[in-house]
């Protein structure tokens, strides 16, 4: 059964290859499974279906939702004056900027394009006409645009939780150590490239003017800034649940995207809803169709016999650490956060767990892998939708871009991976 | 098509938000949590998932990996990649509407009903068997499509390989 399995797996890999759409993949391994590896189908049909009504799951659109009105609605100019207020007068502090405020609005939106469709047109124009490179300034929104799978609300980290069966509120504080370090190294980088870039920098204002402008910035941003305070403060104050929050989410956006920030109109209300459906539902199908894969390889013990299969050639972890790595580095290379989590989580957590990686510490291990993944050809969604809205070549990119992963990513990959506190931190503090 | 999907997906995904937003309302302020909420949510919710999913194949944006896209030089090797994976869409798709009518009919013989309002679980069960005809439906299209496009660019091909009267004659 075992071999099937694997011969299952390549499938799904070839038809991925092809651009068949995922939800198909993984229903070509299941038809594969059921014809030829003997799997029933009717229990499995049944069980899968059952598991789309759970109202964990429903969180993700609800975040989804929010983010889609809330990045509609014009908060991204508001909160980069409001992130320049401290930053701004350094040299490279506009590239600093960029890299809070896509962080800052990835933990309201929970997604990374949804930092580069914010913020990558107010940012990119304006950090060229301050002396960046064009393609430095996109690569750096895009990368830092990344965050918001890091920073909670992270909807990566819900589909981690449900399909590994862990708590979702422990793996959204296990990404936060590693998401802030890499926002630091971002800024580190930054600063060293800016030194040989022609900045112009802005003439020093007055005081007095200087605390108007920051006065009026704070109090424009607030609204949004409120926004995570709310969700994240209700799900770990212990007030709602992570669904709850999410809904709470979308019934503040509302206003605040049409009365306070006004970006928000009836058409681009319906196009975004629309738009958020749509992604919703492509994520949700993919999902019922994994997990019943995933549920036929629990049933035929496939997990364990990898795990046995992997540990004949080495049980060293250090190596196998890196192995996985690897192999989540290469696989977010080639597919999107979600599908690369629902592809490998359930497979691989239990050699983590043989070689004693606790869930959660895994959850920081494949979300910044994802992360890099997102950012790294060839598919690197993020980076491509950078360069559109950046109106840049995309060899121009490449080499920033690279240059933010190997300083940025690569160490905190290898950090989160052989420093457990760094992601174990922030949940043994609430008792995870 | 485009504005029955906008509204009609709007309305799903608003209706969910609510509906999770007055449970929220009764259970934290008004301290009296509505029997049942949890129950009618399941309809609007599997509904979202599968028509927005339709729609994302409509649209022909479902998630997709297109490794093989980044070798492939020329228009007439994508497109004909692109066909192979139509068609193993179209043939997987099948299979499973065929198992998802099986579901379909299974539910409609039990008629099972909720618990606490005794709605028929049908009508949000029943969801499945539509979405995945609808997504095999414009799988079909999309090859179509794909093929027409290839007997285009064949077409192309051959004319552009064919020596013009003065080539020929020189």
């Amino acid at each position: 059964m075992v071999e099937i399995s694997l011969i299952a797996i390549a499938l799904l890999v070839v038809m991925l290859s092809f651009g068949v759409p995922l939800p198909f993949c993984f229903g070509g391994a299941l038809m594969f499974m059921t014809l030829v590896g003997g799997a029933t189908m009717k229990g499995t049909m049944l069980w899968g279906f059952s598991q789309l009504s759970n109202p964990v799951l429903l969180c993700i659109p609800l975040f989804v939702f929010a983010g889609a009105i809330m990045s509609e609605s014009g908060i991204a100019q508001s909160l980069l004056n409001f992130v320049n207020i401290f930053v701004g007068r350094i040299r490279g502090g506009l590239g600093i900027v960029a890299s809070l405020s896509c962080a800052i609005i990835g933990a309201i939106s929970g997604s990374g394009l949804t930092g580069v469709a914010a913020t990558g047109p107010l940012l990119i124009p304006e950090m060229a006409a301050k002396g960046y490179p064009r393609g430095y300034a996109t690569a750096l929104v895009a990368n830092s645009s990344i965050l918001g799978l890091l920073i909670p609300p992270s909807v990566t980290m819900i589909v981690y939780g449900w399909v590994t069966d862990t708590s979702i509120l422990a793996c959204f504080l296990a990404t936060v150590g590693p998401g802030l370090l890499i926002m630091l190294l971002f800024a580190i980088v930054n600063l060293v490239m800016c030194r040989n870039f022609p900045l112009v920098l802005d003439e020093p204002k007055p005081i007095a003017e200087t605390l108007r402008f920051a006065g009026s910035s704070t109090l424009i941003a607030l609204p949004a800034l409120v926004m995570p305070i709310i969700i994240l403060g209700g799900i770990y104050g212990g007030i709602m649940t992570p669904t709850e929050a999410a809904a709470v989410a979308v019934v503040y956006a509302f206003p605040v995207g049409f009365l306070v920030y006004k970006g928000m109109t009836w058409k681009k209300f319906f196009k975004a809803s629309k738009d958020a459906a749509t992604a919703i539902g492509a994520i949700m199908v993919m999902i019922v169709f994994s997990l019943m894969l995933s549920q036929i390889f629990v049933m035929e013990e496939i997990p364990q016999a990898l795990v046995e299969g992997i540990f004949t050639i080495t049980t060293d972890k250090t190596l196998l650490l890196i192995l996985v790595n690897l192999l989540l580095f290469f696989i977010g290379m080639i597919v999107n956060d979600i599908t690369s989590i629902i592809l490998t989580a359930p497979l691989l957590l239990p050699l983590m767990q043989a070689i004693g990686v606790s869930p959660i510490h895994f959850a920081a291990i494949i979300g910044v892998n994802t992360a890099m993944g997102g950012v790294t050809p060839p598919y690197a969604s993020i980076l491509y939708l950078g360069v559109r809205i950046g109106e840049v070549e995309f060899v121009d990119v490449i080499k920033p871009a690279m240059t933010l992963i190997l300083f940025g990513y690569v160490p905190v990959v290898f950090l989160t991976s052989f420093w457990p506190e760094l992601a174990l931190f922030l949940p043994s503090l609430l008792g995870y | 098509m485009e504005r029955q999907f906008r509204y009609g997906l709007t309305i799903l995904l608003s209706t969910v938000a609510l509906i999770q937003f007055v449970q929220v309302i009764w259970r934290y302020i008004l301290q009296a949590p509505l029997m049942g909420l949890e129950e009618l949510l399941v309809y609007p919710t599997l509904w979202l998932y599968l028509l927005g999913s339709v729609n994302a194949s409509r649209e022909d944006t479902q998630i997709k990996a297109n490794v093989l896209d980044v070798f492939l030089k020329t228009e007439r090797s994508r497109l004909a990649v692109r066909i192979v994976a139509d068609v193993m869409t179209v043939i997987v798709s099948g299979w499973l509407t065929y198992w998802a009518w099986d579901y379909f009919m299974y539910a409609l013989k039990i008629w099972k009903e909720s618990p606490t309002l005794y709605i028929p679980t049908f009508y949000a069960e029943c969801s499945l068997f539509v979405g995945l005809f609808f997504m095999t439906g414009y799988g079909v299209k999309h090859l179509v499509a794909n093929i027409r496009r290839f007997q285009l660019a064949n077409q192309k091909t051959i004319k552009n390989s064919l020596p013009t009267v003065t080539e020929g004659s020189a």
